[in-house]
């Protein structure tokens, strides 16, 4: 299955990107309110900017028309380097081959999750690919998303719920694997190279594609996909960036496609990865209406879309459930059998925003499936009334959590205020008492046990309220009027040390920055903790009228993925954070090829933000889910046991005895 | 012959004949001195301490941060004084609230020798040490009820005194001119009533930078005073016509002098019910917005929000029993009062009951 991936979008392509508020709804009204615990997608999943995701579409004028070369002399010239064709369910099922299982399926998922020991077991027995005739291909999964899809447009995508979707339905020839390495999708792809440059990808395609219409797939969709989506016209919110990097993309034949890349970018593998549109479908209406939404063609469409993935959509109630039924002329072609099956015949996407009715239905057994909150992890499915149908396993994620600091701002334009901050805060009293021991310490912007993190095995600031002190002395914060609150004399007024921290109206995300308000009273610094809605979080942050909030990013397979947060002026650098170094490097960084080079130059920007605490880091969120006992085959990785190759395609169910 | 008792006089002889009014009023009471001695009665910091060789209150601080004496900042005290106090002043000696716990924050393992932290997440049930239990955070529930008990009063007594002056003043000024002013003032109560009250708050709350209870209490007042203004137009339109207010018209008094020391204090008494109706609700409504999220900033004490962490976890009682109860009961104390000052001032319900 296809999995598409922007690295350098916020939109959560890149996995859960969380401006992690929660949206609690400016209308919670008993009743018709959304609950404040679990944030729906747009929170949780999807970008903190939201909007801004769109990235400005370039200018017609500078794009010049481009003529490609014939075939013949780029394959002269390019000097082509073969790249990886895989078939990432096969892969993991020789991986799997050579893994002892911890206990049996039966011991397994008599077990309760309340050690590392019991889930390692529960994940290595339960999270295996069926034996042959092992899985009941008859079978259908209830799955749960938390909010309902804005469009079913495969360029359109742009929340977590769309990308669960798209993943099933979607055509695509790249992906990658649990280690996030990308890979061609050998369903699709017969062979991929690169140039040797750098400046050019070459994919051919396997001529046993058809889309679920009968139509044959070819390179000329994907050559027309990506003419419609660099139209300033077509309101792409999430996939043109990347896209935007290429210079062009032709179809030499029906198989035969080639990308033009502007610059040899170590992002470029990430690049070429879009989702494909059919060419025969939209090629004569999307000029006529390039928003795909309104005209009455593109509204039947909204409603079926034709599909190139192993599943379509069967059918579908808004706010809801999305039911998707396997395709038949995905595995057999032509009375052929060219692919293997997907295993399930159905699968349905329940819509339930309320995680604690969510939860209900995971009880009941109406889903099979679903993301846990770390409360309900803790004390809600501990009980025989969740074991009765299900079993819940967790691993860690990379998606963090952070204090940010505007530097806009008078209080925390000095480095040492920020330290002070980072000092100030009991950082392992979070973790024991409010992540309850779940979450690991969290001290960069790299996940520790990543290739691009620091090798200085960088550890969170520990309390030292004495230090933090001293460091706010230093910086001229003292308590000029005895008023027992710090303050300093700005453009001749004196300031106490007051401000007020956003945070998303979340119980577990304000616990955090109660005690962060708790631990600055103690040295006579004021933070008031300022719950907001999502939407008003985001927007105060795009527009940096912030002091401190409270946020979290998902970090990216590619280190690139965080050069929009930290480098000057960039779009998501929401606390105004500014290094000519950092900047430089980053530029670097995405220029250079060789991983251990690169991997030096994200370790020192690693260390360098470290020192200047733009943010005050505090954990990486694992991931919890809930699983049916009836499921199997749940593999995790750094993105959850969803987002990546084979990901959602590696679940089955086993046959009746 | 003896001497009239005068009206008030009166009304307060026959409330006191009804033990439900007086029960109310009597809890209203308590909760006023709870209001007022919170810090004394649960807190962390001492009521009366003597710290090289002066006398300070530091538990004024629980009202205003800056009410703290800054000696505790300046020594790095950090907010926890018991053990402070001994190290850095030997001599020292301090008057302790009654419960030692703090309603902002979780007390520390030995933060008062001996006793250990209190416990969180799901395991704070009522014990000695906290009688009413724990919240998930592990801050006690009693602290934040009593600390919450001024928010609940403050809530009622600000809310109705601005909705009772608004509505007065419109009423009166409606009723008694009549013409085109009572027209305009009637339209314009008309249109407040349509304002929903709810709606208001929570895009109040989206658009200020701070929003505190003051806000609040603001907008409950500044919405709820159509009722009354009502009222008060019915009474005073039905006094102006009364014999002593042509007398007092023939002996010239003014407009003003007329409404305020003639119609007003006969139209009191039945304003006085929906006022103490309206507290209560005043009351239900802040609980019903800090339960949805939307009351004072956290950390607050008030009682919506313990309400409010029982929400993702119903099996702990002690956050729906104490304060539920406590809503419940200063909601039907002030009910209580209303319809103890409704019967015994209205003459025709007086003789009714006889």
């Amino acid at each position: 299955m296809p999995i598409f991936f922007r690295p350098t979008n916020p939109g959560d392509i890149v996995g859960r990107i969380c401006l992690t508020v929660s949206m609690a709804a400016a209308l919670a009204l008993p009743g018709c309110g959304r609950p404040a615990s679990e944030p729906p997608l747009v929170a949780e999943r999807e970008s903190p900017s939201g909007q801004a995701a769109t990235s400005p579409p370039p200018p017609v004028a500078e794009r010049p028309a481009f003529a490609p070369p014939p075939l013949a002399d780029l394959d002269r010239d390019a000097k082509w380097i073969d790249r990886p064709v895989k078939d990432a369910l096969a892969l993991l099922r020789e991986q799997q081959a050579k893994e002892t299982v911890a206990c049996s399926v039966a011991e397994a998922l008599a077990l309760t999750n309340d050690s590392a020991a019991a889930n390692a077991k529960i994940l290595s027995a339960l999270g295996r690919l069926p034996d042959d005739g092992q899985a009941d291909l008859e079978a259908r999964i209830d799955r749960h998303v938390a909010g309902d899809l804005g469009s079913t447009n495969p360029i359109l995508i742009s929340s977590a719920a769309e990308f669960d979707i798209l993943g099933l339905t979607g055509f695509g020839l790249f992906s990658y694997d649990r280690l996030l390495e990308p890979f061609a999708n050998a369903e699709t792809v017969i062979s991929w190279q690169t140039s040797a440059d750098g400046l050019y990808d070459k994919v051919v395609l396997r001529d046993d594609l058809v889309w679920n219409d009968g139509e044959p797939i070819t390179a000329h969709d994907i050559a027309f996909t990506y003419q419609v989506i660099m139209d300033p016209r077509v309101p792409v919110p999430a996939v043109r960036s990347g896209t935007d990097q290429m210079q062009s993309v032709h179809a030499y034949d029906t198989r035969t496609v080639v990308f033009f890349h502007k610059e040899p970018l170590a992002t470029n593998v990430w690049n070429i990865n879009f989702p494909v549109l059919p060419k025969h479908v939209y090629e004569k209406t999307w000029e006529e209406d390039p928003t795909l939404k309104d005209s009455p063609e593109h509204v039947k469409l909204e409603e079926k879309p034709v599909s190139g993935g192993p599943y379509e959509i069967l059918s579908r109630k808004r706010g809801q459930e999305i039911v998707l039924r396997r395709r038949a002329n995905w595995s057999t072609v032509k009375g052929r059998v060219v692919r293997e099956e997907p295993y399930f015949k159905d699968i349905r996407f329940r819509i339930i925003e309320d995680p604690n009715t969510a939860l209900l239905a995971l009880k009941s057994g109406e889903i099979d499936e679903m993301i846990l909150q770390p409360e309900q992890w803790t004390t809600q499915t501990v009980d025989d009334a969740f074991h009765r149908l299900n079993t819940k396993a967790t691993a860690p994620e990379w998606v963090s959590f952070h204090f940010a600091w505007n530097i806009g701002s008078p209080f925390f334009a000095d480095r040492r205020v920020r330290r002070a901050m980072s000092y100030a805060f009991d950082h392992d009293r979070m973790l024991e008492k409010i992540c309850l021991g779940m979450y690991e310490p969290c001290a960069g912007n790299y996940p520790p046990d990543s290739w691009m993190a620091s090798p200085k095995k960088l550890v969170p600031y520990k309390q030292d309220l004495d230090t933090a002190e001293a460091l706010l002395d230093e910086a001229g914060w003292t308590d000029h009027d005895n008023d027992g609150i710090r303050d300093k004399e700005i453009d001749g007024r004196l300031v106490p040390f007051e401000f007020t921290v956003l945070v998303n109206q979340q119980p577990f995300r304000i616990a955090v920055c109660t005690l962060l308000k708790e631990n600055l009273e103690q040295i006579g610094v004021i933070a008031n903790v300022r719950p907001v809605e999502v939407t008003t979080l985001q927007e105060m942050m795009q527009k940096k009228s912030f002091q401190a909030c409270f946020s979290g990013w998902g970090s990216g397979t590619d280190p690139d993925s965080s050069e929009n947060i930290w480098k000057t002026g960039e779009m998501r650098n929401y606390c105004g954070y500014s290094n000519p170094e950092v900047d430089r490097l980053f530029t670097e960084g995405r220029r250079e090829l060789d991983r251990g080079r690169r991997a030096e130059k994200y370790a020192r920007i690693q260390e360098m933000l470290y020192e200047d605490q733009p943010y005050t880091w505090l954990f990486w969120r694992n991931s919890f889910y809930g699983f049916s006992k009836q499921l199997r085959g749940y593999v995790f990785s750094p993105r959850g046991p969803y987002h990546y190759s084979p990901g959602a395609g590696s679940l089955w169910k086993p046959r009746a005895e | 012959m003896e001497r009239s008792h005068g009206f008030w006089a009166e009304a307060w002889r026959r409330y006191r004949c009804r033990p439900l009014a007086v029960g109310g009023l009597a809890f209203v009471g308590f909760l006023v001195v709870v209001a007022a001695f919170a810090p004394a009665i649960a807190g962390t910091k001492p009521v009366l301490c003597r710290y090289k060789g002066r006398l300070y209150a530091p538990c004024l601080g629980y009202f205003d941060r800056r009410l703290e004496p800054a000696i505790f900042t300046k020594d790095k005290f950090r907010g926890t004084y018991p053990r402070n106090l001994a190290a850095k002043d030997p001599e020292s000696w301090a008057l302790w609230p009654l419960f030692f716990q703090d309603p902002y924050r979780s007390v520390r393992n030995d933060e008062w020798p001996g006793r250990p932290e209190n416990p969180a997440m799901d395991q704070g049930r009522p014990s000695w040490n906290n009688l009413f239990g724990t919240d998930q955070a592990g801050v006690d529930v009693l602290a934040k009820m009593v600390h919450g008990t001024t928010v609940a009063l403050l809530v009622g007594f600000v809310s109705m005194g601005i909705a009772g002056t608004i509505g007065i003043v419109v009423g009166a000024v409606g009723g008694y001119f009549g013409g085109w002013i009572d027209t305009l003032t009637s339209r314009v109560t008309e249109i407040v009533m349509c304002v929903p009250t709810l709606v208001l708050i929570l895009s109040i709350v989206a658009i200020i930078e701070k929003p505190t209870i003051w806000h609040t209490m603001a907008i409950i007042g500044f919405t709820g005073w159509t009722g009354i203004a009502r009222l008060t137009r019915g009474e005073f339109l039905r006094l102006k016509s009364s014999e002593y207010v042509t007398a007092a018209r023939a002996a010239g008094a003014g407009p003003l002098r007329i409404m305020l020391r003639h119609v007003l204090p006969n139209a009191l008494a039945p304003i006085l019910v929906p006022i103490t109706f309206g507290i209560a609700s005043a009351i239900l409504t802040e609980s019903g917005l800090s339960f949805l999220g939307f009351g004072p900033p956290p950390p607050s004490a008030s009682w919506g929000s313990v309400l409010n962490g029982a929400r993702s976890n119903l099996g702990m009682w002690w956050l729906v029993v104490f304060p539920g109860a406590a809503i419940f009961l200063t909601v039907l104390a002030y009910n209580l009062i209303g319809e103890g000052l409704q019967e015994s001032t209205d003459p025709r319900l007086r003789e009714a009951r006889k």
